[in-house]
C-alpha cells in the first residue's frame, strides 16, 4: 500500500528519530549546520543548544544570521526560542539585531498577544538609534491594543525606551500615552505605568510630573487596589505612599482602604501598606493613633507576623521594625517574646533581633526588664563570638536605659560573676566595656567600683589580652578615675605607656590623658617622656599630638597653673543615660518615607547626591548606545562582526565613588565613648548627643578636640 | 526595581542570568564571589544584602544555589526583590521539583522562559504558577520523556490580567472536592527548669481545590474570624480568665453545638488579628464582615495563615540530664512525656540530644523506640514512632570523652531539638464550621473534607544544662 508507506516515510522524517541529533558538544560548525536542517526539529534542537552554549559563556553570535533565519515560523515556541537567543544578544551585539528589524515589525502584528508582546519587548532593548525609530509604530499600536496583556508590556517598554533614548521617547509623544494608561480599565496595566513612570521620573525629573499625576488618580488606584496581582498592589501601593492627603478625612479614608491589605500574605504587600498609613496617620488626631488605638494594633500585629518569614524578608522588616520604633516606641511594646533570639535563626537575625529587644522593652514594666535580662543572660552565655559581644553589649544597653541601681548592680554580677568566670578569654573586651559604661550610670556605688575594679586589676598584662582598642580604652579610663582600686595601676600604666607607639590613636589619647591625671603618682620623668613622644614621633597622628602639645604647654607655665592642672586632673564625667544608637530627627522622618527600600536597610536616607550619582551612572550606559550611524553602515558593521573578530562594544566604566558603609551605628558609639572619655578634661561640656552623622574617625576627633580643649586654648592664648 | 537576577553556584559564580535593565556593567556579577569571600573572612555575619562601588547585590540561598538580583538605587524596593526571588524559587521547584545547580545546568530554555515572563524591567509581573503553566510550554528536563507537542499555539490566558488572575476558565473535574488541612505547628522554647520562655503557634489552612469552573467559596471558622482556644483545664495549668469568660463560651457552645466534641473544655475567645490570607481571598470583604470569601486557585494553595503566642504548656517536654566526667565520660539521661490528652497520639516523635563533639562509644539503656548516635550532628537521636498522651518514657546513655582535652574548649550550648505530630488536633482550638462551595453556572454539588493536625515548627527547642 503506498499511501501507507508513504505516510510512515514522511512521519519518520519529520520525527526526532530521524532527523539528525545534536550533539551536546556544542561545536560551532555542527550547530550551524543543525539551524539549517531541513528537520524542525532538527532546528528547534539546534536553537536549544545554541542557547545552552551561550548560557555557559560560549560566543555563539556568529550563528546570529543563521537562527534569525528560524524566526519565521508558526511554531510559537520556537519563536520564542529565537527571541531568548536575540534579546541576549539585543545587549553585547546590537548591530546583529538590526538584520532581525523587519521581523519585529511583522511580529508586532501577529494575531497571537504573546509575540506581539515579544517582538516589542526585545524591540525597546536594542541598542541602536536606527532601530529605535522603528519602534515608532509598533509601540503605539501596542499601546493601544485591544488585550491587556498587550497593554503592560507595552507600557513598559516607554520606560524602556524612555531609558535608550530621552529625546526619541519625548518626539514620539508616547509619554502621553503612558499618562493615558494611568486611566485604563485593567489594574495591571494602570500598575504597570504608575511602575513605568516611576522609573523615568527616577532618570528624568523633568520629563513627567509623577507628583501631579498621582495627585489627580487617587482614586483610581484605590479603585485598582484591590483587584490586581499582589506585584501590581505594591506599586499602587508606593504611588500612594508619595501622596500627602489634603486633610484629616482623606487621610482617615486612605487608611480605611488599605487597611485590609495589612493580612495579605506577601510581606511587601504588608510593609507597603504600612508606609502608607504611617504616612496619613500623622494628619489624624493624635488620639486615633495612640498606642492603643485601633490602627496601631493591626500594624504591630503586622509586623509581628512578618517574623515568620524566610530570613531575608524578617532582616528587613527588622531594620523597619528599628526605624518605626523610634518613632513610636510603644508599638511593640507587649510582643517582646517575639523578638528572642531562635537557635536556627542566622546570625545576621540574630544581631538584628538583639537591636530590637533592647530598644523595645518597656522601663516601666520591672517583670518584662527582668525577663530580657534573663534572655541576654543566655544569650551572653553562648558560643559565636559576635553574637556574645553583642549579647554582653545589649546588657549595659539594658542597664542603663534602665537605670535602677539594683538592677545594675545585678547585671554587674552577672558579667563579673558568671560571664568572666567561664575564663573565656574573648569576652573580656566585651565585659571590660560593658561594666565601664554601667559604672559611669553609678558612678557613686562603692561596692560596685570596687569589686569590678577589683576583677580588672586582677587581669594580668590587659595591655596584650585586651585585643580591642576601645576596650583598652575603657580599661584605662577606669584606672585613671579609680587609682585608688588599682593597687597595681603605675606598673600597668607604665605597660602601656611602653606601648604608646603601637597602639590606635584612641588608645594613644586615653594613654596621654591618663598619665597627665595621675602624674603625681607617676615617676617625673613618665610624664616628660611621653609628651617628647606624642610631640616628636613622626607616626602618632596630628591629633594626639596637638592634644599633647597644649597639655604640654600646661605644664610647662610657670607657677600660676595649679589651679588649672587641679582641674585638669580632678573632673568627673557627667551620668550616661543611654548609649543606644538614634537617628536624627532629620534622618527618622526621611527613613520612614523609605520603608522597605535599600536606604531603609543600611539606614541611609536618599540624598541628592546619591540620586545624581545614579543618574550619572545610567548616562554613561546610555553613552554605548550607537548613534547616528546609517542603516547601511550598520549593516556592514555586523556583517565585519560576524566574520571577524568579536570586539566588545561596551566600554569599561570605572566605578562609582559612592560607597555605603554599613557600620554608622559602631562608629558612632564608639565615637560617643569617644567624646565621653574627651569630656573629662573639660567640666563644662553639654550634654553630648550620640552623633550618627560622623563619617570618619579622623574627622571627628578633631572636632572633639577642639570643644573639649576650647577653655585650654582660650587660657593659653591669653598667656602668650 | 531589580537590574539583574542571576542564578549563582555555592562559591558565587554566576550560572545562568537575565538582565532586565544596561544599568549595572556586566562585570558586575564577577565580583560577587570575591565580595562574598570577602564577607566571610570579615565576620561570621553574612547579610542578605552587600553594596560595593554603587550597586546592591541582594541574594537568597537555596540549596546550593545563590539567587542575586542586581539594584543601582538606594530607592529599590528590597521587601518586594526578596518576596520575588522567594516566589520565584517556589515557582521553579513546581517546574524543577528541586531546585539545584544541576537541575539549572538542566533547564536553561524554560528558566529564561519563566524568567521573561515573571519580571518586566525589573519590575514582578505574573508569579501563578497555576497561570504560567497555562502558556509557558516548554517542558523541564524531568519531563522530556512525556513530551507531547501541542498542537493550538500558546497564548497568554485571558484570566491573566483579570481581577480573579490566579485562575483560568474552564477547569473541569468529574469529581469535584475541597480538602482542607488544618496545620499547626508549634515552636517553642523552654529553659532547662520546664518553663516555657517562648512560644508560638503557627497555624496554615491549606486547600487543595478539584472544582470545575468558577467556584466562589466561603468559609467559616469558629465564629467569624475569633477564634475559640481550648485551656484544657487540668493540662495547661489554670488560668484566672477561664471561670470569667466561662458563661460567654457556653453560650458560644450552644451556639456551636455542632462542632463541639468536647464538653469538658473550659474556653475563652482569643481574637486573632494575625491574619494573612492569600490573594485570591477578598480582604476588604473579611475587613468590613469578616467572612473569608474566595475563588480559589486550581490545586494546592496556602488559604491563609496565623499565629498565635498564647502561652502553651509543651506538648512534649523532656527532661534532659548531662553530667560530665571530665576527660572520662559523659552520662545522659532523658525523660520524655507527652502532654497531651489521653486519647491522642503523637507520632514520629524524633528527640535529637546533642553531645559533644568528640564523644565516642555511645552506650544506651532505653524502654521505647530506638535510639542512635549520629556523629555528622554530634548528637543523639531517640525516634519514638507513637507515643500516646499521658505516658513517660525514659533513656539514658553513656558515651566516653578523650582523656587529653582543650581545656580552652567552648563548652557545648546546642539546645536539644523534637519534632513531633499530633493528628486529628489542633492546639488553638480553630475548627472549621462550614465551607460552602458555590459555582453559579455549574450548580453542582461537592463536599469538603477537613483534617486537623499539629505538628513541631521549626524551633521546638530545649536548652540544656550544663554541668
Amino acid at each position: 500500500m503506498p499511501p501507507l508507506d508513504k505516510k510512515i516515510k514522511k512521519f519518520l522524517k519529520n520525527s526526532i528519530r530521524v532527523a539528525p541529533k545534536i550533539s551536546n558538544k556544542g561545536e560551532l560548525g555542527e550547530l550551524r549546520t543543525g539551524l539549517v536542517s531541513p528537520y524542525p526539529q532538527t532546528r528547534k534542537d539546534a536553537i536549544k543548544k545554541t542557547i545552552q552554549q551561550m548560557t555557559l559563556g560560549k560566543d555563539v553570535s556568529s550563528l546570529f544570521p543563521d537562527v534569525l533565519k528560524n524566526i519565521a515560523t508558526v511554531d510559537v515556541e520556537q519563536k520564542k526560542l529565537v527571541y531568548l537567543y536575540v534579546m541576549n544578544y539585543a545587549e553585547t551585539h546590537p548591530e546583529l539585531c538590526i538584520l532581525a528589524v523587519n521581523t519585529f515589525v511583522t511580529d508586532s502584528q501577529e494575531p497571537n498577544p504573546l509575540i506581539r508582546c515579544m517582538a516589542i519587548r526585545t524591540m525597546s532593548m536594542i541598542r541602536v538609534d536606527k532601530i529605535l525609530e522603528y519602534i515608532d509604530t509598533p509601540l503605539r499600536r501596542t499601546l493601544q491594543d485591544d488585550n491587556p496583556y498587550v497593554r503592560k508590556t507595552a507600557v513598559i517598554c516607554v520606560a524602556k525606551l524612555f531609558q535608550l533614548n530621552k529625546d526619541l521617547c519625548v518626539e514620539l509623544g508616547v509619554l502621553e500615552d503612558l499618562t493615558k494608561a494611568l486611566d485604563d480599565t485593567n489594574p495591571m496595566v494602570i500598575a504597570n505605568a504608575i511602575a513605568a513612570i516611576t522609573e523615568i521620573n527616577s532618570m528624568d525629573s523633568t520629563a513627567i510630573a509623577l507628583d501631579k499625576l498621582i495627585q489627580s488618580h487617587v482614586s483610581q488606584f484605590l479603585l485598582a487596589l484591590n483587584e490586581c496581582t499582589e506585584w501590581a498592589r505594591i506599586t499602587i501601593l508606593a504611588a500612594l505612599a508619595e501622596y500627602t492627603a489634603r486633610d484629616s478625612l482623606e487621610a482617615k479614608d486612605i487608611i480605611d482602604r488599605v487597611t485590609a491589605h495589612l493580612q495579605h500574605v506577601n510581606s511587601a504587600v504588608v510593609l507597603a501598606t504600612i508606609k502608607v498609613i504611617l504616612k496619613n496617620v500623622t494628619f489624624l488626631d493624635p488620639n486615633q493613633y495612640s498606642p492603643d488605638s485601633k490602627i496601631m494594633k493591626k500594624i504591630s500585629s503586622a509586623l509581628v507576623s512578618l517574623m515568620s518569614t524566610p530570613p531575608e524578608i524578617q532582616y528587613v522588616a527588622l531594620k523597619n521594625i528599628r526605624i518605626i520604633l523610634e518613632k513610636y516606641p510603644e508599638i511593640l511594646s507587649k510582643e517582646l517574646r517575639i523578638f528572642y533570639v531562635k537557635f536556627n535563626d542566622p546570625m545576621y537575625i540574630k544581631l538584628e533581633k538583639i537591636e530590637i529587644l533592647v530598644r523595645l522593652v518597656d522601663m516601666s514594666n520591672i517583670k518584662q526588664c527582668t525577663l530580657l535580662l534573663n534572655e541576654l543572660k543566655e544569650y551572653s552565655m553562648e558560643f559565636e563570638p559576635e553574637f556574645v559581644s553583642r549579647a554582653i553589649q545589649a546588657l549595659a544597653e539594658l542597664g542603663i536605659k534602665n537605670g535602677n541601681e539594683m538592677f545594675i548592680s545585678k547585671i554587674v554580677d552577672i558579667i563579673n560573676n558568671e560571664l568572666l568566670e567561664r575564663g573565656l578569654e574573648t569576652v573580656r573586651d566585651d565585659c571590660c566595656i560593658a561594666m565601664s559604661n554601667l559604672l559611669r550610670c553609678c558612678s557613686t556605688n562603692e561596692t560596685m567600683i570596687q569589686q569590678i575594679c577589683s576583677t580588672l586589676n586582677s587581669w594580668s598584662a590587659p595591655e596584650d589580652t585586651l585585643t580591642t582598642d576601645l576596650a583598652k580604652c575603657h580599661y584605662i579610663w577606669l584606672m585613671s578615675t579609680y587609682p585608688n582600686h588599682f593597687p597595681s595601676v603605675v606598673e600597668k600604666l607604665t605597660a602601656f605607656v611602653t606601648n604608646f607607639l603601637q597602639e590606635e590613636s584612641l588608645t594613644q589619647i586615653i594613654i596621654l590623658t591618663s598619665v597627665i591625671k595621675l602624674h603625681s603618682r607617676l615617676e617625673g620623668s613618665v610624664l616628660q617622656n611621653i609628651f617628647e613622644t606624642a610631640t616628636t614621633h613622626d607616626s602618632v597622628e596630628l591629633d594626639v599630638r596637638d592634644m599633647a602639645m597644649i597639655y604640654w604647654r600646661c605644664f610647662s607655665m610657670e607657677g600660676t597653673n595649679d589651679q588649672l592642672i587641679n582641674d585638669l586632673c580632678n573632673s568627673s564625667l557627667p551620668k550616661v543615660e543611654n548609649i543606644l544608637d538614634k537617628f536624627s530627627p532629620e534622618t527618622l522622618e526621611k527613613l520612614l518615607t523609605e520603608l522597605g527600600t535599600i536606604s531603609s536597610i543600611y539606614f541611609k536616607p536618599l540624598d541628592d547626591d546619591t540620586v545624581n550619582a545614579s543618574r550619572k551612572r545610567r548616562q554613561i550606559v546610555n553613552q554605548n548606545i550607537i548613534h547616528g550611524k546609517q542603516l547601511n553602515e550598520l549593516q556592514d558593521i555586523a556583517k565585519n562582526e560576524l566574520s571577524g573578530g568579536h570586539e566588545d562594544v561596551l566600554l569599561d566604566f570605572g566605578d562609582d565613588d559612592s560607597n555605603f558603609i554599613n557600620n554608622n551605628s559602631n562608629s558612632g558609639s564608639a565615637l560617643n565613648e569617644l567624646d565621653d572619655l574627651f569630656s573629662n578634661m573639660n567640666q563644662g561640656v553639654n550634654d553630648l548627643n550620640i552623633s550618627q552623622q560622623t563619617s570618619s574617625t579622623t574627622a571627628s576627633s578633631e572636632n572633639t578636640n577642639k570643644t573639649s580643649n576650647a577653655t585650654n586654648t582660650q587660657d593659653l592664648l591669653d598667656l602668650f | 526595581m531589580a537590574s539583574a537576577l542571576y542564578f549563582c553556584d555555592d562559591k558565587g559564580k554566576p550560572l545562568l542570568s537575565r538582565r532586565y535593565k544596561d544599568d549595572v556593567p556586566l562585570s558586575a556579577i564577577d565580583k560577587f564571589s570575591t565580595l562574598l569571600l570577602d564577607c566571610e573572612e570579615q565576620s561570621s555575619i553574612l547579610p542578605p544584602c552587600i553594596s560595593h562601588s554603587g550597586i546592591d547585590y541582594l541574594f537568597i540561598q537555596h540549596n546550593d544555589l545563590y539567587i542575586v538580583a542586581l539594584a543601582t538605587s538606594l530607592n529599590t524596593n528590597v521587601a518586594t526583590i526578596f518576596t520575588f526571588l522567594h516566589r520565584l524559587m517556589a515557582v521553579l521547584g513546581e517546574y524543577l521539583k528541586t531546585v539545584e545547580e544541576e537541575s539549572i545546568r538542566d533547564n536553561f530554555i524554560i528558566i529564561y522562559e519563566l524568567l521573561d515572563e515573571m519580571m518586566d524591567y525589573g519590575i514582578p509581573q505574573v508569579t501563578e504558577t497555576k497561570m504560567l503553566k497555562q502558556y509557558i510550554t516548554q517542558k523541564s528536563y524531568k519531563l522530556v520523556k512525556s513530551h507531547k507537542k501541542k498542537r493550538n499555539a500558546a497564548r497568554p490566558p485571558t484570566a491573566l490580567t483579570n481581577s480573579v488572575s490566579w485562575r483560568p476558565e474552564g477547569i473541569k473535574y468529574k469529581k469535584n472536592e475541597a480538602f482542607l488541612d488544618i496545620v499547626e505547628s508549634i515552636n517553642m522554647l523552654i529553659s532547662q527548669s520546664g518553663q516555657v520562655v517562648r512560644s508560638e503557634i503557627i497555624g496554615a489552612v491549606k486547600i487543595k481545590s478539584r472544582l470545575s469552573g468558577m467556584p466562589d467559596l466561603k468559609l467559616g471558622i469558629n465564629d467569624r474570624g475569633i477564634f475559640t482556644k481550648y485551656l484544657e483545664g487540668n493540662d495547661i495549668g489554670t488560668s484566672p480568665a477561664v471561670e470569667e469568660v466561662d458563661d460567654k463560651a457556653k453560650k458560644t457552645k450552644n451556639n456551636e453545638s455542632s462542632i463541639t466534641n468536647d464538653g469538658k473544655k473550659a474556653r475563652s475567645n482569643i481574637e486573632l488579628e494575625d491574619l494573612k490570607f492569600h490573594q485570591c481571598v477578598r480582604l476588604s470583604k473579611f475587613e468590613n464582615e469578616k467572612i473569608i470569601t474566595f475563588i480559589p486557585p486550581d490545586g494546592d494553595f496556602d488559604l491563609m495563615n496565623y499565629r498565635l503566642t498564647t502561652s502553651i504548656k509543651p506538648l512534649i517536654w523532656c527532661d534532659v540530664k548531662m553530667q560530665t566526667h571530665s576527660n572520662s565520660r559523659i552520662e545522659i539521661s532523658c525523660k520524655a512525656k507527652a502532654q497531651i490528652k489521653k486519647k491522642s497520639i503523637a507520632t514520629n516523635v524524633e528527640i535529637l540530644i546533642p553531645v559533644p563533639d568528640d564523644a565516642d562509644t555511645p552506650t544506651f539503656k532505653y524502654s521505647h523506640g530506638s535510639l542512635k548516635y549520629v556523629p555528622e550532628k554530634s548528637a543523639i537521636l531517640w525516634k519514638i514512632r507513637s507515643f500516646p498522651g499521658g505516658k513517660e518514657y525514659s533513656m539514658r546513655a553513656e558515651m566516653l570523652l578523650p582523656s587529653i582535652s582543650n581545656t580552652e574548649e567552648t563548652k557545648l550550648k546546642r539546645p536539644v531539638q523534637v519534632k513531633f505530630q499530633i493528628p486529628y488536633f489542633t492546639t488553638s482550638g480553630i475548627q472549621v464550621r462550614y465551607l460552602k462551595i458555590n459555582e453559579p453556572t455549574l450548580q453542582y454539588k461537592s463536599y469538603p473534607w477537613v483534617r486537623y493536625i499539629t505538628q513541631s515548627g521549626d524551633d521546638y527547642t530545649i536548652r540544656v544544662s550544663n554541668n
